[in-house]
């Protein structure tokens, strides 16, 4: 147990404790799903945890800083939707350009929410639970409520979902798979290593103390709210690469999912603690569990229902799991200096 | 009397040396706030290497000139200079910038942070990438410096109250602060913790950095200061070297009258029985507590913060009941488990936390006076009677002399000491035989403090029976008839008045020799 305690950190058995949760959902399904362990279950799981995954890294950055972002899912609905009316009329844009579109669009439509909670001090439950529905009511407004179908779309997009990066025996690993691979490195690293990353974990951790040793706070929620609505473009495009028609419908309610891999994932909804390597954890998981349970034929009610339950379990258990976790880590760093340090202090302790 | 003409004395240095320039001087500060003068012509001179106290009331302006200085807010009016430069500190990151740093009574850590990371986060120097390894070894040279040992790699959570000052010392350290403020660092201190935090403040001293010391306890300024100044409703009273500064004085300053505070309670006739607890306990928390409380009397009870005495308050009141041992109230036998069955058996705890649990800060004075007894203030539709409400929290406004337009205001507008009186007037109007006091003038100016004393006299002169607890040891001693002393949740001893020395009191609390205890207090 000690060399565990000064080896892994309290958030990280999270971590661990979902890495197992991920096996025992594989090895469950497994032996209730016929010809589970195929090429076939890996690649629908694999599309699936792309879309969470790639919002889940947005929706992280939101939550370290103590706050909440449930437009992703109209953000990406949006992107999916005029970037796939744009291709359809303008067959010879540069894929390139495509993405850079959605993208775009998508970190314009988190900027206004990223001004109204940063800069005019509303709540980001109430901003963006507006801009859910605004974003999507525009859409279905300026759409005319049209579809884009997959036959007016360019060959190399309705190619892309099975465009391989690279197999690996049976598996084919996804281009697609690995843009959310990418953004998950390229997050976590940025979060661990930049400053501005490390400032997303201080404003949620304590944001009255991050104003009063003058960090720029409200550049922080800024930014993080740009970048989940950026990622929620890029979503936007994986899914319209991936469905090829595309409604108003589009990405609607993905926000449980997203929000569902990142608390299952062991981000604090309260701000301050988590990683975007959890989160993908948490993703993967969901995305096992949706895929798993549709092909048992349980409806979509009931997966969200799981879904919720998922959020509910993991926000609990967040809170009792982690204060007993630090107990025990926190006893055991009281030894280990307890016994070097001859002056040990009799009135430290509080009421 | 009351208005002398400020007692400025001429700058100097502690030391004498020739360090004539100030590193930071305030000319002419004024600020307000809607129709409070929050502060007046303030004009103050820190130099390196001096401790220089700073004394008022809540209220007085303290805090105000402190968020100036730090850049929180701007001045209305006059000028702050750094090394005789004039300067313009517009915000946090900027007063960073110039070396001047703060440490809060609440230490404003990250806890999601590990130490080293908390100690460098502010820092603007240290590029757009973090280094991982020499950050820690930055940390834990700077801590090795300051002769603290704490883990760099640990999590800020967890850290006690100490630790977590000495990460804050750290902090301004490495930002290589000239100008250190400190608001009420000791305010949720231990004695033991206090000292340690004083040897810091020398050492911080000896390197020549000017600290300014904000404190309420008198003891502990005339202990670490070089020079005292006494701020009363936003203007600077006095400045005096601590040589020629004396406690009465300086009390004196800030009420703008001559206190006598430690006079004792005058005795009041001990009435018949009232309490009697044999064998208290609760698991964990504290055990084999035995006393009797008469009517008319005042229980104090001392020792260290954590040693039980709020568990045995919380015990009473049925908030965390106790688990073995038994209660006799008016000589029966009876079980409280439930704050609600403490209540109806005339009991009454004011707590010592009054943001967490004393006090709803954005309900009204009145609202929150009638809280605990709601239902009588209820008409037979089951609506709150208004006037009646009122006339109640205006008997308690008048009676307690809480400082307020109207009791219609916002608990969370009133002053620390004001507070203080409606979360009393709230138990008050229970008509409780059994008050529990948990530290009641804890972070209250001395003006309240002696208001409240005299309150608590009045009320043993009632006959209610009134259990003081109090880390303030001349507040314990002077207002109670006897002196009840724990340590680590057992009961030391039960002292009389007359045998109650501070000594005695705080060797029973430390469970240590005469001479030990002595040393490791400041009292």
């Amino acid at each position: 147990m000690i060399w565990l305690q000064r080896y892994v950190r309290p958030e990280q058995v999270r971590e661990l404790i979902l890495l197992l949760l991920i096996v025992v959902a594989v090895i469950f399904f497994g032996a209730l799903i016929e010809n589970y362990y195929t090429e076939r279950t890996f690649n629908r799981i694999a599309s699936s945890v792309t879309v969470i995954a790639i919002m889940a890294v947005g929706q992280t950055l939101v939550v370290l800083t103590r706050n909440i972002d449930l437009s992703v899912g109209s953000i990406a609905g949006c992107t999916a939707y005029f970037v796939g009316t744009l291709l359809a009329n303008n067959n010879d844009l540069h894929p390139l350009m495509a993405v850079l579109i959605a993208v775009g669009l998508g970190a314009g439509l988190g900027a206004i929410n990223g001004v109204l909670v940063a800069f005019a001090g509303v709540p980001s439950i109430i901003v963006t639970l507006g801009t859910l529905a605004i974003f999507r009511g525009l859409l279905v407004d300026l759409s005319g409520a049209k579809t884009v179908t997959t036959d007016s779309l360019p060959l190399w997009l309705v190619d892309l979902p099975r465009l391989n990066f690279v197999t690996l025996g049976e598996f084919d690993i996804r281009a697609l798979f690995i843009i959310a691979v990418a953004m998950v490195v390229i997050f976590q690293l940025a979060t661990s290593y930049l400053k501005i990353g490390r400032q997303f974990y201080a404003v949620g951790s304590n944001p009255d103390a991050a104003i009063l040793i003058g960090l720029p706070v409200r550049r922080v929620i800024f930014i993080a709210f740009v970048l989940s609505g950026a990622l929620a473009g890029l979503a936007g495009f994986v899914t319209l690469a991936r469905f090829g028609n595309i409604t108003v419908e589009a990405a609607r309610g993905m926000e449980l999912a997203v929000v569902a891999a990142v608390v299952v994932g062991g981000v604090n909804i309260f701000g301050g603690s988590g990683t975007v390597v959890g989160a993908l954890l948490g993703a993967v998981l969901i995305g096992i569990l949706e895929q798993s349970l549709f092909r048992l034929q349980i409806s979509e009610f009931w997966r969200d229902a799981v879904l919720g339950l998922l959020i509910l379990l993991a926000v609990a258990s967040d809170a009792v799991i982690l204060q007993r976790l630090r107990a025990l880590w926190a006893r055991g760093e009281l030894r280990h200096i307890a016994a070097p340090t001859p002056e040990t202090d009799p009135g430290g302790h509080r009421t | 009397m009351s208005d002398r003409e400020p007692a400025q004395s001429e700058p100097a240095t502690a030391s004498g040396s020739a360090l004539s320039v100030p590193v930071l001087a305030i000319r002419n500060i004024a600020k307000r706030f809607g129709a409070t003068q929050a502060l007046e012509d303030v004009s103050l001179q820190l130099f390196p290497g001096e401790v220089h106290a700073l004394l008022g009331e809540n209220g007085a302006g303290k805090s105000t000139l402190i968020k100036i200085i730090t850049g929180v807010y701007q001045p209305d009016r006059g000028e702050m200079q750094i090394d005789g430069k004039s300067v313009v500190i517009g915000s946090a990151a900027e007063a960073q910038r110039l070396g001047v740093a703060a440490i809060y009574q609440e230490p404003l850590l990250f806890p999601d942070l590990d130490v080293a990371e908390n100690i460098f986060v502010s820092h603007q120097d240290r590029g757009e990438v973090m280094r991982w390894g020499k950050l820690h070894r930055d940390a834990e040279a700077i801590l090795a410096e300051l002769g603290v040992a704490i883990d760099v790699r640990s999590a800020a959570r967890g850290l006690t109250l100490a630790a977590q000052q000495s990460v804050e010392i750290a902090k301004a350290i490495s930002l290589k602060v000239r100008v250190l403020i400190m608001d009420e660092p000791t305010a949720s201190l231990s004695a033991h913790e206090v000292a340690q935090l004083f040897r810091l403040v020398r050492d911080l001293r000896a390197k020549g950095v000017a600290i300014l010391f904000v404190s309420h306890r008198m003891e502990e300024v005339f202990e670490i200061a070089d020079k005292v100044t006494v701020f009363r409703d936003g203007r600077l009273i006095s400045t005096r070297k601590r040589a020629d500064a004396t406690t009465r004085g300086a009390i004196a300053d800030m009420v703008g009258r001559e206190m006598g505070l430690l006079e004792p309670r005058p005795t009041t006739t001990r009435g018949e029985m009232l309490l009697s607890v044999e064998g208290l306990g609760r698991e964990g928390k504290f055990r084999d507590v035995s006393f009797d409380l008469h009517r008319g009397e005042v229980l104090g009870f001392a020792g260290l913060i954590g040693a039980g005495r709020t568990d045995i308050g919380l015990a009473l009141f049925g908030i965390e009941p106790a688990t073995s041992g038994t209660i006799m109230l008016n000589g029966k036998p009876v079980v409280v488990k439930t704050p609600r069955q403490g209540m109806d058996l005339k009991i009454a705890y004011v707590s010592e936390d009054r943001r967490q649990f004393g006090l709803s800060m954005p309900q009204s004075i009145s609202s929150n006076i009638t809280l605990p007894i709601l239902r009588r203030y209820l008409n037979r539709f089951g609506l709150i009677r208004g006037p009646q409400e009122r006339a109640t929290a205006e008997m308690f406004r008048k009676r307690l002399a809480i400082r307020t337009a109207t009791v219609d205001l916002a608990v969370s507008k009133l002053s620390g000491g004001n507070q203080q009186k409606v979360m009393l007037s709230k138990w008050l109007n229970t008509k409780p035989d059994v008050l529990i006091l948990d530290e009641p003038t804890r972070g209250v100016d001395v003006g309240a403090k002696a208001e409240v004393h005299a309150m608590i006299g009045e009320l043993a002169a009632e006959g209610i029976g009134i259990i003081l607890i109090s880390s303030d040891l001349p507040e314990v001693l002077t207002m109670s008839d006897r002196v009840l002393v724990m340590r680590e949740g057992r009961q030391m001893a039960i002292f009389d008045r007359a045998d109650a020395s501070q000594e005695a009191v705080m060797t029973a609390a430390m469970g240590q020799s005469l001479s030990q205890a002595i040393g490791g207090v400041v009292a």
